[in-house]
């Protein structure tokens, strides 16, 4: 039984305000975004704008070239959802062959996926790129769903695994004892438990891929499919310092992740904190 | 129950994204570049200082208004990262169509290193006719052209006549005594003689070589073949020693801005813009780019560093600027169409109007006596100016390690007989 | 348990054998029962697409880097193998022996760091706050933003006429503002200050997570036996987080090893290299001046010192036997 004592509400207090210093930088962000040209070089960076312009906006908003943003937005969209389906189709598919195999090469391969999880992509990265583009397939969108799948495709399994390991198999032995083929209790009675894992997989690992900007400047840069981070990254530096325009699109990228953050963020966190403790 | 209401959501979470990702792989097409589909429309890379309009897109701008069904995209793309982001755009099969690039091989934007990799185009006659005679091999392999050239830039101090007026100073210093004097006047006024872009590479670079050009080359003119022969090296070289030292003495004297260590180009277009600094080592062409923001009494004009003691002025001359073709460009026809008119009289008179760039092929017929030029005039007809020496130099590396250098300089970081090494390093065997 | 079924022994029915719990994850320590080595559900071959990309992708890829790194590929062309030339070179030249000391400083900083103050704000946040949710949702907020976002809004706040130096000189400690980014001593502490504030609400909710599953009885007990608060954190609060310590420090340690976005976007690498870490010199070897064989050495320098670390890293904290 707990009590709330004054002390906790001193507590409480605290934290709000620490909470609030600590959010200190989107205060920037938004009042900066919102200052005219003139605005942002004669004004002191504290004050808030004396009158909201939403020019900036507009300006990010029809950039073209290498600084296309809604081009990059949607190819980033493309990207992410396509990464996220092929690794929920082949994480779940081999994560969930690894929990029930009780083969000694099961627990092999388990531990070459954890490896590949830790192992950086920087030193695969020049040979990658190098295959890549003899087969043509840099600067393409399948290319970098493939790229993705690829590189976090260890995560997706070694969670899927950890999810089917604590997943007592009842319903697969009533189902085999129904006389269904194994195909058909995978896609009938596994798929619809394994939500949970999939929503895991789906956050952690599509955030990793929205917010990739080393892999897509690489691969993607310059191109008509490259993603939201390289788009913003060209866009600010033809900008040298134009702060308000730079915000103005820092804000532009961040609205699609945090609309759905804070639409999930229960979700959010339980993915972070329960998934990784595998 | 839950879990087939779970299914629902996550189901109809992905079909949307699919749904979207099928309409709009169709949509996109062949992954074609230019976008609308037009044949004739193609994409345009250049290096980008500030956020005023370059002349690159200006004479965009011209050509798609003579050929209305035409339609280019212009890449304006920061100076300071643009070598390594060419690069690496060229090497994903990813840059535009029509690509800034510079001659010579010590830059990463050099065109020879780019063509030997394959990745520009031939050029044709127009482009090989305007390459300036002595500096084949800067443009050409194998008597094939892989850049025009659009410029005659030349590398001293941008210089505000107006704002030095107004600050007391009615004649450039011509020694470094009286540069010093000023130096010391302006700071105490709160203002600076030179606006210096610390943290941007190429500014640092030009900045060191402009310098250089007295130092050195107008005592040894041959010093960056007797390099390339091995008769010499830049630790050597009293010339390079001296010329880092000034920058170090600049420093100390308080000729550059405060903070110029971590400057940006914004530096330098603010500074020069609102007269609270006098000039800068930035390419002749930015002038008037710049005095399209400052107000009008500014009268920038081009002005020889001083040169030390008992050695003549001595700038920097050279064209800087070429246009190249990407080799896997699909629209090969249309940007050699553009570059061929990047030639013509009518697009280098546009070009000088809108950059206050020496066209190439015309500066030397030009009556220079009223423009931004008029205090070189004579060094200019003299012949007192050298090649940009980065432009000679084997690799990038070099002129690398000398921007990163002169960087480490002015934050104490480094000494000036450790950059002299790093750079004899890069040039290699 | 599957201790009752050591080879020898009889299976009484598959369903049993099935059916009774089994431990998943790291701490089995019981090998599985060979008798029955037949796959019960999916067919074996459904892992194999998974294997062969994950093989090529992850392991063919880097055994390929990793032999170029003995080369002096420039990307086009022939090469030759150099030996180990080009990590001679590396520990030659002192801007690469800074890069592999920032690469650790950001590391052990921002892991240290952050998990600090993480754990300060879960056990802050963890009993009996009315608000604790909403503050939780505040402070993981930058985590879910790109770090390429998140550098350009500190660039602001760390320029030299921005917030930090404005309310510095406010506040009359003229002297102490300065061009932070610029500033070949601080700058590398302007990179550490964004990785924190990214990665503070992420060490949070793991150790939110862990400590909402520690008892509040045994704490109850402990508050009643007379213990002082920080005798309790100590000794109770701290031992049954174990688990969440080991995977919030090998997480960020791991991704701190191997920070790009930050330092691209923030610095940039400079001031003259003052703050290039070991991703951003493979960057700038391989794709900007082409030295793909050199990129490549640094590359595998890069991947020895995470893979030492994370192993170092699991041994230390995931050895003690795991209390209930």
């Amino acid at each position: 039984m707990f009590r709330y004592t004054k002390l906790t509400a001193l507590r409480e207090v605290g934290f709000w305000l620490v909470a609030l210093v600590f959010l200190l930088p989107f205060y920037f962000l938004v009042t900066t975004a919102l200052k005219s040209d003139r605005e942002v070089i004669t004004s002191s960076t504290l004050a808030p704008p004396s009158a909201p312009d939403f020019g900036n906006f507009a300006k990010v908003l029809t950039a073209t070239g290498n600084a296309n943003v809604i081009q990059g937005l949607l190819n980033s969209v493309i990207i992410t959802a396509g990464s996220i389906f092929l690794m929920v189709l082949l994480g779940s598919l081999t994560g969930y062959v690894i929990a029930r195999s009780t083969r000694r090469w099961s627990r092999g391969v388990y531990y070459l996926f954890l490896v590949a999880i830790i192992l950086p992509t920087q030193l695969g990265t020049v040979p990658l790129y190098i295959g890549a583009r003899s087969i043509g397939l840099t600067g393409s969108v399948w290319g970098m769903i493939l790229l993705y799948s690829g590189m976090l495709l260890p995560l997706a399994i070694f969670l899927y695994a950890g999810f089917f390991r604590g997943l007592g198999t009842e319903y697969e032995e009533a189902a085999t004892i129904d006389g269904a083929s194994r195909t058909q209790i995978f896609f009938q009675v596994v798929l619809p438990l394994m939500s949970p894992a999939t929503g895991t997989v789906a956050i952690l690992a599509g955030l990793i891929v929205w917010n990739d900007f080393f892999t897509s400047l690489i691969f993607l840069g310059g191109s008509a499919n490259q993603t939201l981070p390289v788009a913003m990254y060209y866009y600010i530096g033809s900008l040298v310092s134009a702060w308000n325009q730079i915000f103005a699109i820092v804000i532009v990228s961040m609205i699609p992740i945090l609309a759905f953050y804070l639409f999930a963020q229960k979700r959010f966190i339980q993915g972070f904190a329960g998934g990784l403790k595998g | 129950m839950t879990q087939q209401r779970r299914l629902t959501r996550i189901a109809g979470l992905l079909v949307v994204p699919a749904t979207a990702a099928l309409v709009l792989a169709g949509c996109s097409g062949s992954g074609s570049r230019s976008g609308d589909g037009n044949a004739d429309s193609f994409t345009f890379t250049f290096a980008t200082s500030n956020n005023l309009e370059s002349p690159y897109e200006a004479l965009a701008k011209a050509y798609m208004e003579a050929n209305p069904d035409i339609t280019i995209t212009t890449n304006p793309t920061p100076n300071d990262k643009y070598g390594e982001t060419i690069r690496t755009q060229f090497q994903a099969g990813n840059a535009s169509d029509v690509v800034q690039t510079t001659p010579g091989s010590g830059d990463a934007r050099g065109l020879v290193p780019l063509a030997e990799a394959g990745f520009l185009e031939p050029l044709g006659d127009t482009a090989t006719s305007l390459v300036p005679s002595g500096s084949e091999p800067l443009f050409e392999i194998d008597g094939k052209t892989y850049g025009q050239p659009m410029d005659f830039t030349i590398g001293a101090v941008v210089a505000s006549m107006g704002t030095a007026a107004q600050n007391g100073i009615d004649e450039w210093p011509t020694t470094m005594d009286q540069f010093y004097a000023e130096c010391e006047t302006l700071t105490g006024q709160g203002k600076s003689m030179l606006a210096l872009a610390g943290a941007a590479g190429p500014n640092a670079g030009l900045t060191a070589q402009g310098i250089a050009a007295t130092r050195v080359y107008e005592v040894e003119p041959d010093f960056n073949t007797e390099r390339a022969a091995g008769d010499t090296t830049f630790a050597e070289s009293t010339g390079w020693k001296d010329a880092l030292q000034t920058i170090i003495d600049l420093k100390d004297r308080g000729c550059f801005q405060p903070g110029a260590e971590g400057g940006g180009f914004d530096a330098i277009t603010n500074g020069l813009a609102q007269g609270t600094s006098i000039g800068s080592f930035i390419p002749s062409g930015s002038a008037v780019e710049i005095a399209s923001a400052a107000p009008a009494e500014a009268n920038f004009k081009v002005q020889p560093f001083p040169a030390a003691k008992g050695e003549k002025p001595f700038v920097l001359a050279s064209s800087n600027y070429t246009i190249s073709i990407n080799a896997k460009s699909e629209k090969k026809d249309a940007a050699a169409a553009f570059v061929e008119w990047l030639s013509t009289p009518e697009a280098q008179e546009k070009y000088y109007e809108v950059s206050g760039l020496l066209p190439i092929s015309e500066y030397k017929n030009l009556d220079l006596s009223d423009t931004i030029y008029s205090p070189i005039v004579d060094i200019l007809a003299e012949g007192s100016y050298t090649t940009l020496p980065n432009n000679v130099w084997p690799n990038p590396a070099v002129y690398e390690a000398l921007q990163v250098g002169v960087q480490g300089l002015l934050t104490g970081q480094t000494q000036i007989d450790q950059v002299l090494q790093n750079m004899d390093n890069a040039w290699g065997e | 348990m599957s201790t009752t079924l050591r080879s020898g022994q009889q299976v009484a029915t598959e369903t049993e054998r099935v059916v009774l719990p089994r431990r998943g994850g790291r701490g089995r320590r019981v090998p599985p029962p060979r008798r029955s080595g037949q796959l019960k559900f999916g067919y074996w071959w459904w892992a194999l697409p998974g294997i062969v990309f994950v093989l090529g992708i992850h392991y063919l890829a880097t055994g390929i880097g990793g032999f170029f790194a003995f080369t002096n590929w420039t990307g086009i062309g022939a090469f030759e193998i150099v030996g180990l030339d080009n990590f001679v070179r590396i520990f030659q030249d002192p801007t690469k022996i800074g890069a592999l000391g920032n690469t650790l400083f950001l590391a052990f900083g921002s892991v240290i760091i952050s998990n600090i103050l993480g754990l300060g704000i879960a056990v802050g946040l963890n009993r009996g706050l009315k608000s604790r949710y909403i503050l939780r949702t505040l402070f993981f907020m930058p985590v879910v933003l790109s770090p390429l976002a998140t550098s350009y809004i500190w660039k602001f706040i760390f320029d030299f006429n921005g917030p930090l130096n404005v309310i510095l000189r406010g506040a009359g400690l003229d002297s102490v503002a300065r061009a932070w980014i610029a500033d070949p001593t601080w700058a590398i502490w302007t990179v550490l200050v964004v990785l924190v504030w990214q990665n503070i609400g992420f060490a949070m909710v793991i150790y939110m997570a862990g400590l909402a599953a520690v008892p509040v009885e045994i704490e109850e007990a402990a508050a009643i036996d007379g213990t002082t608060v920080w005798q309790r954190f100590w000794h109770i609060t701290l031992p049954s987080i174990r688990p969440a310590v080991a995977i919030a420090t090998t997480l960020g340690l791991v991704n701190g090893l191997r920070v790009f976005d930050q330092i691209m976007a923030l610095t940039g690498g400079g001031p003259a290299g003052a703050t290039e870490n070991l991703a951003t010199q493979v960057y700038k070897q391989s794709f900007a001046l082409g030295n793909f064989g050199y990129g490549a050495a640094l590359a595998l320098l890069l991947t020895v010192i995470i893979l030492v670390f994370a192993v170092i890293q699991q041994r230390a904290t995931a050895e003690r036997p795991e209390e209930n």
